[in-house]
């Protein structure tokens, strides 16, 4: 669950704020696109959500808890409740599939039993048992996505964000990437898709938010691309 | 979500050794080059505070020695009368300056000056209680030499009214005391340059380390990385490579200072009969100090080093 109520966020004064009174609802299960031009606020949105910054006014809520009352030590236990797609991957280079989603787990104390059992599991389900034992540069774009996917999901959080999850990859493995995203939501994860994909977005039909300039322009349940290019 | 947070902080801390000392060692081995720097450095420090440290130890122990064995006499005119010298010892059991005062009688004196000079006796053999030359005298220990002379001008007070004079290796003890103060600021000087020196370069080396692996805290950042999950090994490494520093200085220190204690035989060339700290205990103190030393300027600096990276 996400609730953003009457948020603004500025960065400087000089400037127009990045987020302009913005309010909304994502209820848990849901699986909903935020789109918008560049600088429209969508990292603004997800930099908040992660509590890597502060709104300026209003308050963001994620499962009931408002997330500007956390303190600086909470933040971490915050973010394990949030799985965390990007763009670029961010994979570690020098270590293979596996260790990479197994990391996650170790970060946060899971014993080596619990790691072995989970992330072939979670591997299984991004499709990429066979890879397991590769590392990041022998990968594909989509493949390595697939890793990133399967490391967000492995202490399952009960948010996935992803920041342009198809935003490197041709249309093809894109479909494949949000078929692995719908199937992550249909077992009752909430799932955020930020994204520039009109085709997508269009094809998928679910729920889309459009931001433009920092304001909510559309909140659209049936799913249309927000804006005209 | 605080309950929750706190389980996880448990059995996170539990397992937390396992990835630390992996990734510790991994770094030392990667930055090997920086690394062996920064011990360099920690050892060169090292050697230069522990050639102080002895000094300054030595220099105590001398003090300390020469201290014990330092008396002020105050001689008594020959015609003090008893009221006299209960008044001056009075005042003299009453100053807390004081640790303790005997007298000693002209009879006395004569016994002991006549033991001491036992192969001249018949030169002393003329003397009696009668015409006796030696004059009586409060023997007085003080708790502080430096308080040596005040406790002088408190004797002086009785001049003519029983005190005859009063003597004490006044230059001596001065000297002495002022060596002791300046061996103990020059260390503390060299202590703290030393320190700042050491605790940069290390910082510098660690910075390098946390810079290669920017993306890497970046990423446990976002996965729920506890600050203190990541800062651990990276304090871990800094403190390893100043307690590397420390053992090596220390092996270097011992066998150089057995070496020159071998050489010298025990002879100090000091003007009085003073004995120098033992050296097994010289080096406790020093291996105890190093071990101390080196690992705290290596955490410090791992810790300065980190904390810019650590806001995301």
């Amino acid at each position: 669950m996400i609730e953003f109520k009457n948020v603004t966020k500025g960065y400087d004064k000089n400037k127009s704020d990045a987020l302009k009174n913005v309010s909304l609802f994502i209820d848990k299960g849901e699986f909903v696109f935020l789109v918008g031009r560049s600088g429209a606020g969508k990292s603004t949105f997800i930099k908040l959500l992660l509590r890597e910054i502060e709104a300026t006014e209003g308050s963001v809520y994620i499962n009931n808890f408002n997330v500007s009352k956390l303190s600086k030590k909470e933040i971490p236990f915050l973010r394990r409740k949030m799985g965390i797609v990007f763009q670029d991957f961010r994979l570690l280079e020098n270590k293979s599939v596996y260790e990479n989603v197994a990391y996650a787990m170790e970060i946060i104390g899971k014993s080596e039993k619990q790691i072995q059992k989970r992330v072939p599991l979670a591997l299984d389900m991004v499709g990429l048992s066979h890879r397991m034992n590769h590392y990041p540069h022998e990968l594909s774009g989509g493949e390595q996505q697939r890793v990133v996917i399967a490391r967000a999901i492995i202490n399952n959080p009960s948010i996935l964000i992803c920041d342009e999850p198809t935003g490197n990859l041709d249309p093809e493995t894109s479909y494949e990437i949000i078929s692995i995203l719908e199937e992550i939501n249909r077992r009752g994860t909430t799932v955020v898709v930020v994204t520039h994909d009109r085709e997508i977005v269009d094809t998928m039909k679910k729920r889309v938010l459009t931001l433009e300039d920092g304001i909510l322009k559309v909140d659209d349940a049936t799913g249309r691309y927000g804006y005209e290019v | 979500m605080r309950q929750v947070g706190t389980a996880m902080k448990f059995s996170s801390i539990k397992t937390m050794p396992r990835n630390v000392v992996r990734d510790t060692m991994k770094s030392i081995e990667r930055n090997n080059l920086m690394s062996a720097a920064s011990v360099l450095s920690v050892i060169a420090a090292l050697i230069i505070l522990g050639i102080f440290l002895i000094l300054t130890i030595n220099v105590q122990e001398v003090t300390k020695d020469v201290e014990s064995k330092l008396e002020l006499k105050i001689f008594l005119q020959s015609d003090f009368t008893d009221t006299q010298k209960e008044t001056i010892e009075q005042a003299l059991e009453k100053s807390d300056l004081i640790e303790n005062v005997t007298f000693e009688s002209a009879e006395e004196a004569l016994e002991k000056f006549t033991v001491s000079l036992e192969d001249y006796a018949p030169l002393l053999s003329g003397y009696n209680s009668e015409n006796n030359p030696m004059p009586a005298s409060f023997v007085v220990r003080v708790t502080d030499p430096e308080d040596m002379d005040e406790v002088q001008t408190l004797a002086m007070s009785f001049e003519g009214e029983g005190v005859e004079y009063v003597r004490y290796g006044q230059e001596y003890v001065e000297a002495l005391v002022s060596f002791n103060k300046f061996t103990n600021t020059l260390s503390i000087v060299v202590l703290v340059v030393l320190s700042m020196i050491s605790i940069f370069i290390i910082y510098n080396t660690i910075k390098l380390t946390v810079f290669a692996r920017r993306r890497e805290i970046g990423i446990m950042k976002y996965v729920g990385a506890t600050n203190a999950y990541i800062r651990a090994p990276f304090i871990l490494e800094g403190t390893l490579l100043g307690l590397m520093g420390a053992i090596v200085a220390f092996l270097i220190i011992r066998i150089t200072y057995y070496y020159i204690l071998g050489l010298v035989g025990g002879n100090l060339f000091l003007p009085v009969d003073a004995s120098l700290a033992s050296p097994d205990a010289v080096m406790g103190q020093l291996i105890f100090f190093f071990l101390l030393y080196g690992g705290f300027i290596g955490a410090v600096g791992s810790v300065f080093a980190i904390r810019k990276f650590l806001d995301v």
